[in-house]
């Protein structure tokens, strides 16, 4: 009896273990799932708001992605109406793709004709300054569907271009009719022929062609010449070169020279140093002289004074 | 003379007939809140309506969630080939990985599942009911007490909705797995595109509308059967059972369902 309760009581734990196994499976995926979506729905990157600008926002919805250079670079977060009727695109751009984004992007909203519409980036100049958080911009509106009339329109006057240049009577016409007698007749007269006119000037013209073959026979003979009497062995440059030896021989000499008279300078510059020093002296000792002949004046005036036959120095007034 | 009875009596049994119809739709909503507040109560899962409830988890999704995964993995394969390959030889190849997530994990998995659970657990939780109900089981229910209904109801009815959410879930994480395979091969290249896609995809209102779908689809395939063999009335002009019926209203309460949330998604 208690065998069985056991393994009665032993089960039902089983069963509880494995429906606790079947819950956190279930609890598990949903969890990783709520958490993948958010990180795809960009909840867990820093991002900033651009707006752009648009007449007709047609064919742009909420997650619409931003491009640059084909890589998606935001996501369009919602889509306004401002009070002036214009069409504002809220945009979400995350911060590390924001450096594609300068002061000086474009931003074009292009409609294909499957109906797909593309918000697409262009940065020239990427060392201008980065888009600031919250920038307003306008977007280029570009529809594939609106150029087909006028694609139409130019491609119907292409057409008609080319069946006037294609018709037969068409300037285009006479003209492949006029190279194709020209080509006959070149295949008759051949090509100078058809260019002069004429057999006989197309004849001057081969014998001028003769001559000037002739003539440029003899040039070729006269530059043969020249080259002997230049370049030859006893031609002009050979000779040239010994000179210019000889004149390095006259140089190196004529240095040797201005050497010795750069030290006779040298020496005539001492003397002069010498004499301007003897001078000096003879300054100081005319200097003395004066002095001593002024003391030799004074000491015979003083004699003179005291001599008895000494006039009384007197001045007499008139 | 007798046109017009024969006209008013045909009236007559229409009314009656929607009348019966709208009274069992009643029934079942009461007795689907009553469930749903018992469901909540802790007392349900305590002592033998734990193990009871642990038993009907286990019976009723641990055999058919691998078959259930493979089958739905087959299936998604097919279909994610023929998406590719048709929006290759469209030009409209970079749309494709955004139709296999929207027409797979959003569609027709969830359906799928809902579908594969009715078939394969709830109209046999229902039949069982039946049976009890037949030899006197819920005689307390018309009393007043719970202790039915917890013990062998509750746990049928709360495994059901488990079954349809965990094979839900895994064949739609399976499905999304093989996708990225399929397009991107075995390289983690294309992971940024990928949970770019995804992110387009899955807008706060359509996961909203997923979950919502994913739960009502679970409520329906658990409530709709048990309830309907326990409180629809045997009909005799009627020659279905009342299990067939409670299929018949399982699958329209689920078109109902699905078309809203096509409705919600789309329009």
């Amino acid at each position: 009896m208690s065998d069985k309760l056991t393994r009665e009581q032993r089960t039902s734990e089983s069963l509880e273990v494995r429906a606790a196994l079947l819950v956190g499976l279930l609890v598990l995926l949903m969890a990783a799932s709520a958490v993948y979506l958010l990180y795809a729905r960009g909840v867990f990157e820093p991002s900033q708001r651009l707006v752009l600008l648009a007449d007709d926002a047609e064919g742009v919805t909420v997650g619409t992605d931003l491009t640059f250079a084909g890589f998606p670079i935001g996501r369009v977060r919602g889509i306004e109406l401002s009070a002036d009727g214009t069409t504002r695109i809220v945009i979400d751009v995350p911060r590390k793709d924001a450096r594609w984004l300068r002061e000086s992007s474009v931003f074009t909203l292009t409609r294909g004709l499957v109906g797909n519409t593309n918000l697409r980036a262009f940065s020239g100049v990427l060392s201008d300054p980065p888009l600031p958080a919250g920038a307003e911009r306008r977007v280029l509106v570009g529809d594939a569907t609106a150029e087909i009339p006028r694609l139409v329109s130019e491609t119907r006057d292409l057409i008609r271009n080319l069946t006037q240049l294609t018709s037969a009577d068409s300037a285009l016409a006479g003209s492949l009719g006029n190279i194709q007698s020209a080509t006959e007749k070149i295949k008759e007269r051949g090509a100078l022929g058809v260019l002069f006119g004429n057999e006989a000037d197309a004849q001057k013209l081969v014998v001028t062609l003769d001559r000037t073959n002739a003539l440029l026979a003899r040039i070729d003979g006269l530059a043969a010449k020249a080259d002997q009497q230049v370049f030859g062995a006893d031609g002009l440059m050979p000779e040239a070169r010994a000179a210019v030896v000889q004149l390095n021989a006259a140089l190196l000499e004529a240095r040797e020279s201005l050497k010795k008279i750069d030290a006779i300078l040298v020496d005539a510059q001492a003397i002069a140093g010498n004499a301007r020093a003897a001078s000096n002296d003879l300054t100081a000792l005319r200097s003395e002289v004066d002095a001593n002949l002024r003391k030799v004046s004074r000491m015979i005036d003083e004699v003179n004074r005291r001599w008895p036959f000494a006039k009384p120095a007197e001045i007499k007034l008139p | 003379m007798t046109s017009l009875a024969s006209a008013w009596s045909v009236l007559a049994d229409l009314g009656r007939s929607a009348l019966q119809w709208f009274a069992g739709w009643r029934r079942i909503l009461m007795f689907s809140a009553k469930l749903l507040v018992l469901a909540l109560s802790p007392s349900s899962y305590r002592g033998p309506n734990l193990v009871a409830l642990s038993r009907h988890l286990v019976k009723d999704t641990a055999p058919i969630l691998l078959w259930f995964t493979l089958m739905t993995s087959i299936i998604s394969l097919v279909i994610i080939h023929i998406v590719v390959v048709t929006s290759v030889s469209y030009g409209l190849s970079r749309y494709a990985l955004e139709m296999v997530v929207r027409v797979l994990v959003l569609e027709l998995i969830p359906l799928t599942a809902a579908m594969f659970v009715a078939l394969r657990c709830a109209l046999p939780n229902a039949a069982e009911v039946a049976a009890l109900h037949v030899r006197g089981a819920f005689d307390g229910l018309s009393t007043g007490s719970a202790e039915p209904l917890q013990r062998e109801i509750l746990p049928r009815v709360v495994s059901g909705m488990f079954s349809v959410l965990l094979l839900a879930v895994v064949s739609c994480v399976v499905a999304a797995v093989l996708a990225y395979l399929w397009v991107h091969g075995f390289t983690a290249g294309g992971f940024p595109s990928y949970t770019r896609t995804f992110g387009r995809v899955f807008s706060p209102e359509l996961s909203l509308i997923f979950a919502l779908k994913t739960l009502g689809l679970s409520l329906a395939v658990g409530l709709i059967p048990i309830a309907s063999v326990l409180y629809d009335r045997p009909n005799p002009r009627v020659r279905a059972s009342t299990e067939l019926r409670g299929l018949v209203r399982l699958f329209f309460m689920i078109l109902l369902i699905e078309v809203a949330s096509l409705v919600g998604n789309y329009l």
